[in-house]
C-alpha cells in the first residue's frame, strides 16, 4: 500500500504498447474459464463417441473400412472443433461485458487489441486441446482397426503377399497427409473462431453472434461458386446485371472461402495431398484470421461500453 | 501548482439510439469542466441518470467524449498508459466466479505487468488490508455482496494506483460492511491516495470527501470544497463539554444582550450508523 513497499514501483516502469504477459493472464483466465463449461465436455464426448463408433460402421459398411473410419473421424472431429469453435468465442466477448468484468480490465491498462488477442488466443488454446483429444482417440481407433486388419491379412491372405499386404496397410493408415488434415481441421476451427470474435465485437448478444457467424460459415462454402461467376460471368452462362454482381463481389470479399478447407473430405477418401497445397491453406487461413482480428479490433475500439 | 489527478475540460458526451427509429442523440454530460487535485476525496453527487457514470467511464477511457478531453495526472485518458496509475472499483462488480479471492488478485496483477515474489507479496498485503485473508483460497462464486466489493478493492489497489475511482462502493452492502468499506477509503485518503467516489450515500459522502461536485442532468450545477457548500453563513455552533447551567443561563443572557439570537439548543446526538455498529458489535461479544 504505501510507497514503501517492493510492489510501490509497479506503476512507475515504462508502460508497454504490446505485452505478452497482459495477453497471456487473459489467455489463461479465458482457457480456463471455457474449460470448466459443461458444454466443452458434452461435445469433445459427442465427438469422441462418433470416432469411435467409425469402427463399428467400418465393419458394416460395404466401403473401404479404412475410408470409413477416416470419413466418420475426421468428419466428427470437422463438425465439432468448428461448433466448439463458435459457441465458445461467442461467449467470451458478451458475458465479460454482461458481468461487466470487461469494465474492470479495460480499466487496467490493457489495450483493446490485447484484450482480444488474449481471448482469442484462449479459445485457440481449448481448440488445440480439443483437437489434440480427438486425435489421441482417433489414433487409438486407427490402432485398433489396423491391428484387425493385421490379423485378418495373416489369417486369409496367402502366405507369400502377407507381407506386402501388412506393409501397404501400415503405410496407408498413419500417414502424414493424415496429420496435415487434422491440422487443417484445427485451422478451419481457428478461422471460424476468429470471424465469430469479429461479429461478437458489435453484436449485441451471444445469440445473434452465433446465428451471424455460422450463417457467414454456410455462405462461406458458396464462395468459390460467387467468384467463378462474379470473375466469368460469361462462362458460367450468366447475364449478370449490375446490382447481382456487387452482391457476389461482396460475398467474394467478406466471406471466408470455406471450400479451402475441403481438402479433408480428399484426405478422407485417401488421396495424397501434396505438402505445399498445405502450406497454401495454411498461409490463406492465417491471413483470414489476421483479417478477421483487425476488423474486429477496428469495431472493438470504437464501441462505447 | 501540481498536476491535478484529474482534469475534465469541456466535456460532452452523446449517445445516438441504435434503434432504427432515431430521434436524435442523447446528451449524458454537457460542457463538464472539473479538476479533482492530487491527495482528495472527490464525491460526484446525483441523481440516477445525471452523467456521473459516464464521466467515470470517460476518465477510464471506457468511453469516448463527443467533445472535450479529460486527463489523469496530465495524460490524455483515451491513453491505455494514464491507466497505469489508476485502480478501478465499478457498482456491482462481478468476477471470474471460478477464480479464488487469491487468482483474481493476482489475475489483475498480472494485467499491470506484476510477477513472481512481488505479486505475491502484494496479493497477500491487499487481501489482509481489506479483511480478506481467510476468504483468499475461496472461489469468488461464494463471496457475499460487501465481499465482492472488498476484492473489487483489492483489484484496484494491485498495481498501487494513485488514483481510486469508485462507482458506489457500499451499494447493497450490510451498515457493518459499509462502514469498514467507508474506514477503508479514510485510511486511503491519510495515505494520500486520490479518490473519485460516486454514492447516493450522502451521510457517507459527507464523512469521507473534501470536495463534492453535483451534477443534475449532464450538467455541473455546485461545485466546491464540501464544508464550504453545506455551512450556513451566518450561523456558528458551539459545542460545550460539562457546562454548567449557571454557564449556559451566562452565555444565554450575554447572546441576547449582543442582538444575536440562539436559533437551536440541544444534546448533539451520536450518528445511527455509529450506533447500530456499537450494539451489534456489543451483541456479537456477549454470544462468544
Amino acid at each position: 500500500m504505501t510507497a514503501t513497499t517492493p510492489s510501490a514501483t509497479a506503476h512507475n516502469s515504462a508502460h508497454k504498447l504490446f505485452s505478452l504477459g497482459r495477453v497471456s493472464a487473459i489467455a489463461g483466465n479465458t482457457l480456463r474459464d471455457l474449460v470448466r463449461q459443461k458444454v466443452f465436455y458434452f461435445m469433445l464426448v459427442f465427438a469422441l463417441v462418433l470416432i469411435g463408433t467409425s469402427l463399428a460402421m467400418a465393419v458394416l459398411s460395404f466401403q473401404g473400412q479404412l475410408q470409413t473410419v477416416m470419413d466418420v473421424s475426421l468428419g466428427a472431429m470437422s463438425v465439432f472443433t468448428m461448433l466448439l469453435a463458435v459457441l465458445s468465442t461467442a461467449m467470451v466477448l458478451p458475458k465479460d461485458i454482461e458481468d461487466r468484468t470487461l469494465y474492470t480490465i479495460l480499466a487496467k491498462p490493457v489495450a483493446r487489441f490485447e484484450y482480444l488477442l488474449g481471448k482469442l488466443s484462449g479459445v485457440v488454446l481449448m481448440l488445440l486441446i480439443a483437437t489434440l483429444l480427438m486425435t489421441v482417440f482417433f489414433c487409438v481407433v486407427l490402432w485398433f482397426w489396423q491391428g484387425r486388419e493385421i490379423a485378418n491379412i495373416s489369417t486369409f491372405a496367402q502366405p507369400h503377399l502377407v507381407d506386402a499386404e501388412v506393409a501397404k496397410v501400415k503405410a496407408g493408415t498413419f500417414t502424414g497427409t493424415l496429420f496435415g488434415g487434422i491440422g487443417v481441421i484445427f485451422l478451419r476451427a481457428v478461422v471460424c473462431s476468429a470471424l465469430t470474435l469479429m461479429v461478437s465485437t458489435f453484436a449485441t448478444s451471444w445469440l445473434f453472434t452465433v446465428i451471424v457467424a455460422l450463417m457467414m460459415i454456410l455462405i462461406g462454402h458458396l464462395v468459390p461458386i460467387a467468384r467463378s461467376v462474379w470473375m466469368d460471368p460469361m462462362q458460367a452462362g450468366v447475364d449478370m446485371p449490375w446490382h447481382l454482381s456487387l452482391f457476389l463481389r461482396v460475398i467474394t470479399v467478406f466471406f471466408p472461402d470455406m471450400q479451402l478447407f475441403n481438402i479433408v473430405d480428399d484426405i478422407a477418401v485417401g488421396t495424397h495431398v501434396a505438402a505445399g497445397i498445405f502450406g497454401q491453406v495454411a498461409a490463406l487461413g492465417g491471413g483470414y484470421v489476421a483479417i478477421y482480428v483487425l476488423v474486429a479490433y477496428l469495431f472493438f475500439a470504437w464501441r462505447e461500453l | 501548482m501540481s498536476t491535478p489527478a484529474i482534469s475534465i475540460q469541456n466535456l460532452t458526451k452523446e449517445f445516438t439510439p441504435p434503434s432504427v427509429l432515431k430521434r436524435g442523440a442523447i446528451t449524458a454530460v454537457r460542457n463538464l469542466s472539473l479538476n479533482v487535485e492530487a491527495g482528495h476525496v472527490y464525491g460526484l453527487l446525483g441523481p440516477n441518470g445525471s452523467g456521473k457514470s459516464t464521466t467515470m467511464k470517460v476518465v477510464l477511457g471506457l468511453v469516448t467524449p463527443t467533445a472535450g478531453k479529460t486527463f489523469i495526472f496530465g495524460k490524455d485518458s483515451r491513453d491505455v498508459e494514464s491507466r497505469e496509475a489508476v485502480g478501478f472499483l465499478p457498482e456491482n462488480p462481478y468476477f471470474y466466479k471460478f477464480l479464488t479471492g487469491e487468482e483474481t488478485v493476482h489475475f489483475y496483477g498480472k494485467l499491470c505487468g506484476i510477477r513472481g515474489k512481488m505479486l505475491n507479496d502484494r496479493t497477500r498485503e491487499l487481501l489482509a488490508l481489506v479483511g480478506l485473508e481467510d476468504a483468499a483460497h475461496r472461489r469468488v462464486g461464494g463471496y457475499s455482496k460487501g465481499m465482492l466489493q472488498r476484492i473489487g478493492l483489492a483489484q484496484a489497489l494491485v498495481q498501487d494506483p494513485r488514483l481510486l475511482v469508485l462507482d458506489e462502493p457500499t451499494a447493497g452492502v450490510d451498515p457493518a460492511g459499509s462502514r469498514e468499506i467507508c474506514d477503508l477509503i479514510l485510511k486511503f485518503k491519510a495515505r494520500g491516495l486520490t479518490v473519485l467516489l460516486c454514492s447516493h450515500l450522502l451521510s457517507q459522502v459527507q464523512e469521507i470527501c473534501d470536495r463534492i461536485g453535483i451534477m443534475h442532468r449532464g450538467e455541473l450545477v455546485r461545485e466546491g470544497p464540501l464544508d464550504q457548500l453545506i455551512a450556513i453563513e451566518n450561523q456558528t455552533e458551539l459545542v460545550l463539554e460539562n457546562a454548567s447551567p449557571e454557564l449556559l443561563k451566562e452565555l444565554r443572557a450575554k447572546i441576547a444582550s449582543s442582538g444575536a439570537r440562539v436559533v437551536g439548543e440541544g444534546r448533539p446526538q451520536q450518528n445511527l450508523e455509529r450506533y447500530f455498529l456499537e450494539v451489534t458489535s456489543d451483541a456479537k461479544k456477549s454470544n462468544q
